[in-house]
């Protein structure tokens, strides 16, 4: 089998502050990977060079076989590397509908924007349609995106990315600030995702019960670099972990 | 028997023309997918076919004029309104348009107006170029440099465009038609306003609105969304040159003479007025900001001329300050623009005589 993404060695650093220090790992078609750590670890920066905004002053990484060094975020985007945020990054002034089919165009193929083409507009709309009533989002379709309480918003832009029908999606603490309730309705979502469109996923997470109940691999980074890869059971018993992230010493 | 006939009746009716209610997605896309929607937009199609029969020379004219102000307004509104991208420099385009139609008169006057706006439309590219690098006030500023780039050669190449004594036209033909005045002209401008206004209403509805609206609301995402912002932006500006090519063709064709002084850059603040008191987002908006626009100078005059003729000079003066307020008021009180007054009273009727 081989891997959908491989990080080798990857470094970055903002004048003197190393974000990333020799950071490797690989993610196989199926995972749900998870990247923990405590606050400033790199994790936001790692997904940044993943999907192309930052640029690793070394090493690369491979996405389903291909070198992805010098490949803009967009054309990342059309090749299946889908992407939500930390903080919302939703078209606010657009509806949610609209928000949605923008990303359903990356699966169903755009066409040119001046000759608008009904078909394309018509299978756009039927998966975009789909994606809606998966994450039931569907009353709200015709809602401003920026007028949503904040659980819906999150859940529009996870809507968004999965409507590009990408083959790994990085997701940015997409529990962050939602209630129990939302965060276990997102969690389905996401492993319903994953079984049924094949979707791989690597998320960014503080919620470390929700990490280690979800995902296939963990890893654990601090300070820019990696603490621990590997199994989620093997977490808690690591002393490196356990100083670092969880706070006790070992 | 009856009642059941009647019922019948009265059951299609409504089912038929009194459907207010959009079952399907295509219905929900389709524009004016109500039969009174229709209705209403064949007996609007219908009023623009016969308005030259209805109105008298001078008013037809201002009808005209903001025929084509709105197919202007209509072009900025789709970068403005659309791609969130700021332009100083639309009456350079009407100009570019202008000056070409000028060249290509007469029998020719409908490809001097469709080559008019293509050749605006690839300027407009160039012009885009600096909005993919600096936004808002620094872009306003860039394409400020364009305006005074135009004025500059429309005044100066002679050749082309006559200097400032500017260049005459004749009268417009359409397939051997000659097309003398303003009320013959008008089938000219609905020949390419209608069009184009269906355009603009379709490709902010589909793929290209999408992409425009992504990159005014969030160019973060929309790279990470598949976005070519490069593309995005340059598309939107050369639509936008186009429309207003078009428009500049058209009016060229209406004055019949053409100078420098008619794309100054006050008339490129007027363009941006009549998106703004329009109100952005939607199409309408561009054409009923273009009506209020033209208008405001005509009724100020006419109510200049009913003071009586010694006050026209300064009031002449005091006609730029009234424009000014009113627009500030606008801003104020009605941010959405005439569009949003426009719904609040369809809104008020809808409902009424209940008002909840």
């Amino acid at each position: 089998m081989t891997p959908i993404l491989e990080a080798h060695d990857l470094a970055l650093a903002f004048k003197g502050v190393r974000a990333l220090n020799g950071v490797s790992f690989t993610v196989n078609p199926g995972d749900f990977f998870a990247v923990i750590g405590p606050n400033g670890a790199g994790k936001t920066s790692l997904l940044n060079v993943l999907s192309g905004l930052y640029r690793p002053q070394q090493g690369t990484v491979r996405f389903l076989g291909e070198d992805l060094s010098g490949v803009s975020p967009q054309e990342r985007a059309r090749r299946g590397l889908g992407r939500t945020f930390q903080n919302l990054e939703l078209f606010r002034g657009m509806s949610v509908l609209d928000n949605v089919k923008l990303g359903a165009e990356l699966a169903m193929g755009a066409y040119s924007a001046l000759t608008p083409d009904t078909r394309k507009e018509w299978a756009i709309r039927r998966w975009a349609e789909e994606v809606l009533d998966y994450l039931h989002l569907a009353p709200h379709r015709h809602k401003h995106a920026g007028a949503l309480p904040y659980g819906l918003q999150k859940r529009v832009e996870v809507a968004r990315a999965l409507a590009g029908k990408p083959k790994l999606l990085l997701l940015d603490e997409p529990m962050a600030g939602l209630s129990l309730e939302e965060k276990q309705d997102l969690a389905r979502f996401l492993l319903d995702a994953r079984r049924e469109w094949g979707v791989t996923m690597v998320l960014v997470e503080h919620d470390l019960k929700a990490v280690l109940e979800l995902s296939t691999g963990v890893l654990v980074m601090s300070y820019g670099e990696v603490l621990y890869l590997g199994e989620p059971g093997g977490v808690r018993d690591n002393p490196r972990v356990a100083e670092a992230y969880l706070g006790r010493s070992a | 028997m009856l009642f059941r006939l009647s019922q019948t009746l009265t059951d299609r009716w409504s089912r038929t023309f009194a459907r207010t209610v959009r079952a399907t997605y295509r219905q929900d896309e389709a524009y004016a997918s109500t039969p009174m929607g229709r209705f209403w937009l064949w007996v609007a199609l219908a009023l623009l076919l016969l308005l030259p029969l209805l109105l008298p020379p001078y008013p037809m004219y201002v009808v005209v004029l903001i025929a084509i102000a709105a197919v202007g307004a209509l072009g900025l509104h789709l970068l403005v309104g659309g791609a969130g991208q700021i332009s100083l420099g639309h009456a350079a385009f009407l100009g570019i348009g202008a000056y070409t139609a000028s060249h290509l008169a007469g029998p020719l006057a409908v490809v001097g107006i469709l080559l008019g706006g293509v050749l605006a439309g690839l300027i407009g590219v160039v012009l885009g170029l600096p909005s993919l690098r600096i936004k808002g006030a620094y872009l306003a500023i860039a394409t400020l440099a364009l305006q005074f780039l135009a004025d500059y050669v429309f005044k100066r190449w002679e050749a082309v465009t006559g200097g400032i004594r500017g260049r005459t036209l004749p009268p417009a033909e359409f397939l051997g038609i000659p097309l003398p005045g303003a009320d013959a002209l008008w089938y000219l401008v609905l020949l390419f306003a209608i069009p184009l206004f269906f355009y603009a209403k379709r490709l902010l509805s589909t793929r290209a609105g999408r992409l425009w609206y992504a990159v005014r609301d969030n160019d973060l995402s929309a790279r990470l969304s598949g976005v070519d912002l490069t593309r995005a932006k340059l598309t939107a500006f050369a639509v936008s040159a186009f429309y207003a090519g078009i428009a500049g063709g058209l009016l060229a064709n209406l004055y019949k003479s053409i100078t420098p002084e008619n794309f100054v850059l006050t008339f490129s603040i007027q363009y941006l007025a009549m998106v703004i008191v329009g109100g952005a987002g939607t199409v309408l908006g561009a054409v009923l900001g273009a009506t209020f626009v033209v208008l405001i100078p005509e009724v100020l005059n006419a109510i200049v001329g009913a003071f009586g003729p010694q006050f026209a000079p300064s009031f002449a003066a005091w006609r730029n300050v009234v424009f000014g307020v009113l627009i500030l008021m606008f801003l104020i009180l009605e941010p959405l623009g005439l569009v949003g007054l426009w719904g609040r009273i369809r809104d008020y009727f809808r409902t009424w005589p209940l008002p909840y």
